[in-house]
């Protein structure tokens, strides 16, 4: 029976060419996206399970009250790794993780000159315990618990040193200093939130020899034992933090807490605490399966619509076997192996194309594919459980229609299926609502792009380049500014601690001089030229200068010349005016006497609201030199400060970076989100578009006889067109009417993360309801050209 | 084997009905060889399509054997429709997409019929009908008369018992209708109860009863 079945679905597929390749091609797209979207989801549930015990490993993070007001920090101080290992007998083990990367990078040099690297860490001798990550070379035991001992992973290993045997035991520089290399690891998977390539004893590092509760600069893991109640445990830390730093606490009247999040949860967890490698926000690992749904549906749709609308054509192949004695149950069996021949040929289809785009996927959205999941156990059941759930899906609804067709009504081609039409165009409707719900959230990210790329920041973000340096070049930074200048190649040269559009370090105001309000406030430390170099605009006062006494290298109770924003002064509630010259305390003075107001500059993402920012120079905190070119080709000016640097500092790296790049940068995830909607709205439009041609098709053929009498009648093609057009506009109507209710929704919670964020016109909507109707009526007017083009006595004749 | 009793059909239009059938009463013994005659419209196709268990949207009682058709579940008529009836159409209605061997094939697979013993009916009736040599041409490769000789294989395959046919010669030339006729008189005699409508009067001469229907009643039942 079986072999009947798909003898006959065969040649019925062979022999409609025009609707088998339509479901095809719109099945295998959609299964693309579908499977390469699930690898990934899977690739980013998948996260941190690779270590025994992974369910027992807990990485510590830390809260800070001060007035009611809570902040989380991924981190937490040396100390409490040593504490916990001591003191806790729930304990099995803790380790610490000193990711110097967020700091500079490092030089390593393994006897051939010396290279940046920026995938260092220094662990404690327990790391290894907690993450089982295996030995190239080297034993487990006691490694890294000696000063100036290094792992490298076994492709940095390769890099350097040819193999990972070769590497044991050789040493390398680091930034000078000599290591031994005691072992090499496996690289880390990419499903790990730790990323590194050099792991060096944290016993190298002069802060391991007094741990202390303050600052809290480290990752810290613990592994529980089993059965913990991890609340408990939670509650013992609290214990310790009284314990150890209750005095402390009461002095500076704030609290902290340490609180535990689960290895597994670090990747998908909250976005705003710091981890080594950048997490996902979990909302797009939800967007993006909803969307793979969508996109199958959509396939299984056009399936579902021209089975349907096909059904007319077989009604007398129905009507025969009812007749020879066919039952529904052996009808549908039959009807519903075509779909299932169609969707295993998809399925196949697919993971041939999944083979030709996992590369460029890798490169385009950064994430592996692991295609060898597909041809695992649970790879092959899920990948069967898909072909079984599309075949059915689409199959489902049309061989229920044909199979339940009278026998004689069928047999004397009476039967119009009026049943289906209904469920069709609802069916069209929902296609062309998902194609421009999802243009218009396209278009709705694409015109926050571009606000957030034309908005004015405050400041000149265009031919300023940073050049980031080492904390012992210090030295060498007065003399490399004047040669910068004097080449021409500059104009103006500014040091700071951070880059403009990503100021971080956080302060606090205290009530103190003439300020009676408390709060937290953005500190830049900066020397008095970044006013010049970025442009910003002095509202009142004048800048600090050279001569002003900077912050370290401050006497006790000498006056330091600070500035502040707009917002600080609104927070205190004083005018610009007012607010000049008036003494407050900043923390780290209570003798801060303001010089100047700048005005409002966004300092962080527009995530975020401009808050208040107090502007000090501080050169000795400053890392990143800020560069105004010169005017002229940015390239000969990039080369003459290049030439100066390779003078002054031969050695240290060249890695200028353009301002208005590293800008653009902060909104890398944004955009990564607007390309990946843009190519599903383009599939899903694609696939919708290519049942409409079916369908269109379809009708067309129905309706040969009745065009070519109206061109007899003396028809244009216009009219035409018009005729074939007319009920198919009006579904893609009923689509815009609920896309636009959708993008008003999206818009309003997709902006919703951004402070500072577009308003709102109607452009995304007309554009993407334009952009659709338009492929919709090219479409049907490819087909209805060629119908027109027929000729009308032969159509006619063939009555 | 076969009683009608006050058999009525009709369509109701806006002011009356319309009667198709009305007031049929006839028996059918095992083994007759039975032609329905008139003029189109007289009721003939439609009293074919319900002895043969098509149409089920009519008044009156239907007996098969010593049973109502009405108080049968679904399940057993279309047992029944199965294994007592094989159909003959005017227009000959082959399946395009299949072969001459496939069309043959068909009703047996929907009665779950072995694969082997599939094979030796087909060839069997392959044998008897000519058909050796055409058996992998499709339906659109045939003349008429052909598929009107595969249509018939198609119907007896199954074994029915009863056999209904309905203008089977009617798109035929004289010479392949009697050839038609002649295989419906074989089968006759070797105990197929065989039911057929149709316009000629010559086709009338095969069988063993006539009937004469005019708008829905039967004029006159004679035998020959």
């Amino acid at each position: 029976m079986w072999k009947n079945y798909l003898k006959i679905s065969f040649r019925n597929l062979r022999k409609r060419k025009l609707y088998t390749g339509i479901n095809l091609l719109g099945l295998t797209v959609a299964l693309v996206s579908f499977i390469v979207i699930a690898l990934y989801i899977n690739h980013e549930w998948s996260y941190d399970r690779m270590y025994a015990d992974y369910d027992r490993i807990y990485k510590i993070n830390q809260e800070f009250v001060s007035n009611g007001e809570s902040q989380l920090v991924g981190s937490s101080p040396s100390l409490l790794p040593v504490t916990l290992l001591e003191e806790f007998p729930e304990v099995e083990n803790a380790t610490l993780i000193f990711d110097l990367s967020i700091f500079s990078s490092v030089m390593i040099d393994a006897g051939e000159g010396s290279q940046e690297e920026n995938h260092y860490a220094m662990v404690d001798e327990h790391f290894f315990e907690v993450f089982d990550f295996d030995l190239i070379a080297g034993q487990k035991t006691g490694i890294l618990s000696e000063p100036n001992q290094i792992v490298l992973t076994e492709s940095t290993a390769k890099r350097y040193f040819g193999s990972a045997f070769n590497a044991e035991g050789k040493s390398l520089k680091v930034d000078g200093k000599d290591f031994l290399i005691t072992g090499v690891m496996e690289d880390f998977p990419s499903n790990s939130h730790l990323a590194f390539e050099f792991l060096a004893s944290f016993k190298s590092h002069r802060h391991s020899r007094e741990p202390e509760w303050s600052p809290s600069n480290y990752y810290n893991y613990v592994k529980l034992k089993p059965g913990t109640d991890v609340a408990a445990f939670e509650a013992n830390m609290a214990e310790m933090v009284e314990k150890y730093l209750g005095a402390d606490l009461a002095e500076y009247g704030y609290e902290t807490a340490f609180f535990t999040q689960p290895v597994t949860n670090i990747h998908l967890g909250d976005p705003t605490l710091s981890t080594i490698k950048p997490g996902t926000d979990i909302k797009y690992i939800y967007i993006f399966g909803v969307v793979a749904i969508l996109l199958i549906a959509i396939g299984i749709i056009n399936y579902v619509n021209l089975a349907t609308a096909e059904a007319t054509e077989r009604n007398k192949e129905v009507g025969l076997r009812k007749v020879m004695g066919a039952d529904r149950v052996q009808l549908f069996g039959q009807f519903v192996s075509e779909s299932m021949i169609l969707s295993m040929g998809a399925i196949l289809f697919s993971i041939l194309v999944i083979y030709l785009v996992a590369i460029p996927f890798e490169n385009f959205g950064g994430v592996p594919l692991d295609l060898n999941l597909l041809f695992s156990p649970i790879g092959i059941t899920s990948l069967l459980g898909l072909f079984l759930a599309v075949g059915l899906l689409a199959g489902f609804y049309p061989s229920l229609i044909l199979s339940g067709m009278e026998p004689m009504k069928a047999l004397g081609n009476k039967l119009k299926i009026g049943g289906g039409a209904w469920v069709r165009k609802s069916l069209v409707v929902f296609q062309f609502f998902v194609s421009m719900g999802l243009l218009i959230s396209t278009f709705v990210v694409k015109s926050q792009l571009d606000f957030m790329r034309e908005v004015n920041l405050g400041y000149d973000k265009e031919q300023v380049v940073a050049l980031n340096y080492h904390y012992n070049m210090r030295e060498s930074i007065p003399t490399l500014r004047e040669e910068m200048i004097r080449s021409g190649a500059a104009v103006s040269i500014a040091r700071a601690a951070d880059m403009p559009h990503d100021v971080k370090a956080g302060y606090k105001i205290f009530p103190g001089g003439d300020n009676s309000r408390e709060f937290m406030i953005t500190g830049y430390a900066v020397d008095p030229d970044l006013i010049e170099t970025i442009n910003l605009e002095l509202l009142a006062g004048e800048n600090y200068t050279e001569s002003d006494p900077v912050r370290r290298g401050l006497e006790e109770n000498g006056e330091m010349p600070i500035l502040l924003n707009e917002s600080a002064i609104a927070e205190m509630g004083w005018t610009s005016q007012d607010a000049i010259g008036k003494k407050i305390n900043v923390g780290f003075t209570n003798n801060a006497i303001v010089k100047g107001i700048v005005k409002d500059f966004y300092f962080s993402s527009l995530h975020q609201k401009v808050g208040p920012m107090v502007i000090f120079n501080d050169p000795e905190e400053a890392n990143v030199l800020l560069i105004k070119l010169a005017a002229g080709n940015p390239t000969a000016n990039l080369a003459s400060i290049e030439a100066v640097w390779k003078k002054l500092v031969p050695g240290r790296p060249f890695n200028p970076k353009f301002l208005d790049q590293e800008y653009a940068n902060l909104y890398q995830s944004e955009q990564k989100v607007g390309l990946i909607f843009g190519l599903f709205s383009g599939i899903a439009i694609f696939i919708a578009c290519m049942g409409l041609f079916g369908l269109v098709s379809y009708v067309a053929l129905r309706r040969t006889r009745e065009i070519s009498i109206r061109k007899v009648l003396g028809a244009t093609q216009g009219d035409v067109l018009k005729v074939l057009s007319l009920d198919f506009l009006k579904l893609l109507g009923v689509s815009a009417v609920l896309a636009i209710g959708f993008g008003i929704w999206f818009s309003d919670s997709w902006l919703a993360a951004f402070a500072n964020r577009t308003a709102l016109t109607i452009w995304p909507f007309v554009i993407a309801i334009l952009a659709v109707l338009i492929l919709a009526v090219l479409t049907i007017g490819y087909r209805s050209w060629k119908v027109f083009r027929l000729n009308p006595s032969k159509t006619l004749k063939s009555e | 084997m076969i009683q009608l009793k006050n058999l009525d059909k009709f369509i109701e239009s806006r002011f009356q009905r319309v009667f198709i059938l009305k007031g049929i009463d006839l028996t059918i013994n095992e083994g007759e060889f039975l032609t329905l005659m008139g003029p189109s419209g007289a009721g003939k196709s439609t009293l074919l399509n319900i002895l043969g268990l098509l149409d089920e949207d009519y008044e009156g009682d239907y007996s098969f054997g010593d049973r109502s058709i009405k108080s049968m579940k679904e399940r057993e008529r279309s047992a029944l429709h199965k294994s007592e009836f094989g159909y003959i159409f005017q227009a000959y209605h082959l399946i395009d997409e299949l072969t001459v061997y496939e069309n043959i094939e068909t009703p047996l697979l929907y009665r779950n019929v072995s694969s082997s013993e599939r094979k030796s009916i087909i060839a069997n009736l392959m044998d008897r009908f000519n058909m050796v040599a055409k058996k992998d041409l499709f339906p659109a490769q045939l003349s008429g008369g052909q598929q009107q000789l595969v249509g018939i294989a198609r119907a007896v395959a199954g074994r029915p018992r009863v056999l209904l046919a309905d203008e089977p010669t009617g798109n035929l030339h004289s010479g392949q209708a009697k050839e038609i006729m002649e295989i419906f008189q074989e089968l006759h005699r070797e105990g197929t109860t065989i039911i057929q409508a149709t316009h000629a009067r010559e086709n009338a001469d095969f069988g063993t009863r006539l009937i004469n229907m005019l708008d829905g009643k039967i004029e006159s039942d004679e035998a020959i």
